[in-house]
């Protein structure tokens, strides 16, 4: 067949194809890039809501809803509801343990008090447990914890130069572990006696479970106390690394399970007053992460009971006004708001009908003479809101920006299409007096298009490959990408320099004899280096340039998972834009008599 | 009509339309080349010259209102757009002024190209390489195009026209750009083909070339004389 012979020889002896390959590569990347980012991110909006609160909340401000756990089992006897969760939502000022005993931070925090197993149940609370396991240096820090807590009866079962070797070294571990790894434990385990070693790893679970960290968030219970649970940005011991994980500063002196905490909240009574601030000492049991900025910045976990005691939403009894002695009721204990997940499939509006009607039945169902009744379903105060509702607070601009992408999607889209065609177009134009040779000697029409068209082919389907390719590779290291970005490496912007002064020489060197391209190439070139010098300087001088600000875009990393369907409709879109742009000035090439066609230059 | 008679123009006219004005080249012009024939056509610069060879070679239409080429007593343009391809493919050679050879592919693919698409001939490759040799060319045969002088070029062209063994050889002025000696080298190979019994139309605007023919026309205002 002439037609594959003369497409590789098209392909193969000109540059123009590699353009092209490039062009629609580069195309077809910025395509995947941008969609993937922008997909990913409303994606992240729309899952970090399921993350974090279910599908549907009921919420009854500040006063809170009495007898939840009637309400919790009307909800849960219907099919189409899979767990319900109780949570009592309230301000409070945490102290945090740095930056040194004396005088310790504090921050304020949303506190949630929740009842672990259900909520878990509700949301992915599991997953978002930063810490599943307790690193080595985690452990030695541990150890010396517990060593120097329990000093006395670990010591007491030494002899006295097994006790200063102890002392010594772990006092040595405690001032060096800031700054480096030195293995405790393991020479602890090498020195004691095996009966002294496994008594000192008794002495805290986390020491000989592994599992033991994670389990203690689940449970929100650390030796046997409440703990807490916090975001992940609350403690500033936290610090991001570039490849978007966390690490604890000071080699994990300051890792937040190693603590304590003290919470404090203030009740506000029924007429809204605030009552004597409530403050309790908790251990820091584990750190979350859900993704979302503002929640792991500022939210923390605690025990339901606990916040229920803090905010004096607790079970009490009722005294008679005239005579405090005198016991006229109970008041029940309560929460304000009871979170809902429904079954797989089952749609967030559905549901949220659903939890209406589950609710008018608990109020119905309420004994005659119950002495605190809830909020009837008109109460303005009673809200039964799907997740979207709820979070659309601080999603709201987000939602509003989903119809200017789409705009924008569908921009580039056209504008991609419109250079893929246009690209093709001149290419095979400029063929046009090919076309007419072709003709001339013989070659039908539908011939003479299939040759461009393979040729389009070709070039469509390898730069599809090639972008995809690097639309994948830029969209999962674009965190990294833009940190880099962010704190570009100096050698960048001495490199260009060095680039610069080098294409200044090649011009001065190439222009001796009068040419002119060598002048326009090298002061371009030029240019381009001074420009990317100026602008790492610059970005440098400012102290680093941060386009994705996670307190700004909720989120504290940018989206880095491909959107698939996305990169494949793009790839064939790309391709068919490269067989449009090859068919319709080839056809158009062909139709014509061979003459005119040759007389084309 | 003879029988003889291999390739007729019967009253061709050809009006080129340049936006508003019209530009008249052929008024009724008339050609009749018999089997075995080799008829040069001379006419001055601009007389119509290619453009009569072009009717004739079925790259260009007529007039509306003009006659026909005939191939074998079959008019070229009343037939399906599949016979005029196999017509152009086959039945005729045709050699450019400008010799139009593509580019991008060397001296023997472009030789062989016409058996490529007719694909009629299983052997195209083996006789462009044997034409080619014949004309000097066994040297570059790998060559670009560009890398030709303007004979080699020519000598590519006259060897893609002949590639399909066709019954008659359209060439325009294909000495028009060779110094004397290249000239005639080709003059030479025209003439060894007519002896084997190729009809030959031969465009010229020197006498002295056209006398190399059997037959000699001439072309003036739109008319053969
Ligand atoms: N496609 C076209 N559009 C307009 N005018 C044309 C076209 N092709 C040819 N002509 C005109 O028709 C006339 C004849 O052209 P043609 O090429 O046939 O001349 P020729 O006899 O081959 O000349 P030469 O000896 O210079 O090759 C010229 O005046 C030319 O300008
Ligand atoms: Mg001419």
């Amino acid at each position: 067949m002439y037609q594959s012979r003369l497409t590789i020889r098209y392909l193969t002896s000109r540059f123009i194809p590699t353009i092209a390959v490039a062009a629609v590569a580069l195309c077809v990347a910025l395509v995947i890039v941008v969609v993937s980012v922008m997909t990913g991110f409303l994606n992240m909006v729309q899952s970090s809501g399921r993350t974090l609160m279910g599908d549907v909340v009921v919420t009854y401000g500040l006063s809170g809803i009495p007898h939840y756990d009637r309400l919790m089992d009307t909800i849960e006897q219907h099919e189409s509801v899979e767990a319900v969760t109780p949570i009592v939502d309230g301000w409070g000022l945490l102290r945090m343990p740095y930056p040194d005993r004396d005088a310790k931070q504090s921050e304020t925090v949303q506190v949630w008090g929740i009842e672990p197993h259900s909520f878990a149940e509700v949301t992915k609370f599991a997953d978002s447990l930063q810490w599943k396991s307790v690193s080595e240096n985690q452990r030695d820090w541990l150890l010396i914890d517990a060593i120097q807590k329990h000093e006395e009866a670990v010591l007491s079962r030494l002899d006295d130069d097994t006790k200063a070797f102890v002392i010594e070294h772990v006092n040595a571990a405690a001032r060096s572990m800031n700054f480096e790894s030195v293995g405790l434990a393991q020479t602890l385990e090498d020195t004691l006696q095996t009966e002294d070693w496994e008594y000192i790893l008794s002495l805290d679970p986390r020491l000989t479970n592994e599992g033991e960290v994670h389990a203690q968030g689940l449970s929100l219970e650390r030796d046997g106390k409440p703990a807490i649970v916090s975001g992940l940005h609350v403690s500033e011991g936290n610090e991001r690394q570039d490849d978007g994980s966390y690490q604890v500063i000071r080699n994990d002196y300051w890792w937040l399970p190693r603590y304590t905490g003290t919470l404090t909240m203030l009740p506000i009574d029924a007429q809204g007053g605030i009552i004597e601030p409530e403050s309790i000492v908790m251990p820091f049991a584990n750190e979350f992460m859900s993704g979302v900025y503002i929640i792991d910045d500022t939210r923390i976990f605690v025990p339901l009971h606990v916040a229920q005691q803090l905010l004096h939403l607790d079970e009490a009894e009722i005294v008679d006004e005239d005579d405090p002695t005198e016991t006229v009721g109970v008041d029940p204990a309560k929460v304000t708001s009871v979170l809902v997940r429904g079954v797989e499939g089952v749609n967030a509006d559905d549901l949220r009908a659903i939890v209406q009607s589950s609710y008018l039945k608990f109020y119905d169902e309420m004994p005659i003479g119950t002495f605190v009744m809830p909020p009837p379903l008109g109460d303005p105060g009673l809200v039964i809101q799907t997740w979207e509702d709820q979070q659309r607070s601080f999603t709201g601009p987000v939602e509003k920006e989903r119809e200017l992408m789409r705009t924008l999607f569908s921009i580039i889209y056209l504008v991609v299409a419109a250079l893929i065609l246009s690209i093709f177009w001149s290419i095979v134009f400029e063929k046009t007096k090919d076309i007419g040779i072709l003709r001339s000697i013989g070659a039908s029409r539908l011939s003479v298009v299939w040759v461009f068209l393979q040729f389009a082919l070709v070039i469509g389907v390898t730069g599809a490959l090639l972008g995809s390719l690097l639309g994948w590779l830029i969209t999962t290291n674009i965190n990294a990408i833009h940190e880099a970005l962010g704190n570009p490496p100096i050698a960048i912007a001495i490199g260009a320099i060095i680039l610069g002064c080098l294409t200044i020489a090649w011009m001065f060197k190439r222009s001796r004899n009068g040419d002119f391209l060598p002048i326009v190439l090298g002061s371009l070139g030029a240019i381009l280096f001074a420009s990317i010098a100026f602008v790492v300087f610059n970005i440098r001088a400012m102290g680093g340039l941060v386009i994705w600000d996670a307190s700004v875009y909720y989120f504290s990393h940018i989206p880095n998972d491909v959107d698939w369907n996305a990169a494949i409709i793009t790839s064939i879109g790309a391709v068919v834009f490269c067989l449009i742009g090859a068919a319709i000035p080839s056809a158009k090439a062909a139709d014509i008599d061979p003459v005119k066609a040759l007389r084309h230059e | 009509m003879s029988d003889s008679l291999l390739l007729q123009g019967q009253d061709l006219r050809k009006t080129y339309v340049l936006g508003k004005t019209t530009v008249p080249v052929l008024h009724g012009a008339s050609i009749d080349v018999a089997e075995g024939a080799w008829v040069s056509i001379l006419g001055s610069s601009g007389s119509g010259k290619s453009t009569l060879l072009h009717l004739l070679g079925g790259l260009d239409r007529p007039d509306e209102n003009s006659g026909q080429v005939l191939y074998r007593g079959q008019s070229v343009w009343e037939q399906s757009q599949r016979a005029i391809n196999d017509y152009r493919n086959n039945d005729i050679g045709f050699v450019f002024q400008f010799y139009h050879l593509l580019p991008e592919l060397t001296v023997l693919e472009n030789a062989c190209l016409p058996a490529m698409i007719g694909q009629v001939n299983e052997d195209g490759l083996e006789r462009a390489e044997v034409l080619l040799k014949e004309f000097g060319l066994g040297h570059r045969l790998h060559h670009k195009p560009r890398e030709l002088s303007g004979g080699e070029r020519q000598r590519t062209a006259i060897a893609r026209a002949l590639v399909n063994e066709p019954s008659v050889l359209l060439a325009d002025e294909p000495t028009g750009n060779l110094d004397e000696e290249t000239g005639s080298e080709i003059l030479g190979v025209l003439k060894e083909l007519h002896q084997d019994g190729l009809a030959i139309v031969m465009v010229t605007h020197d006498p002295s070339i056209a006398s190399q023919g059997t037959e000699t026309v001439h072309l003036r205002r739109g008319v053969i004389e």
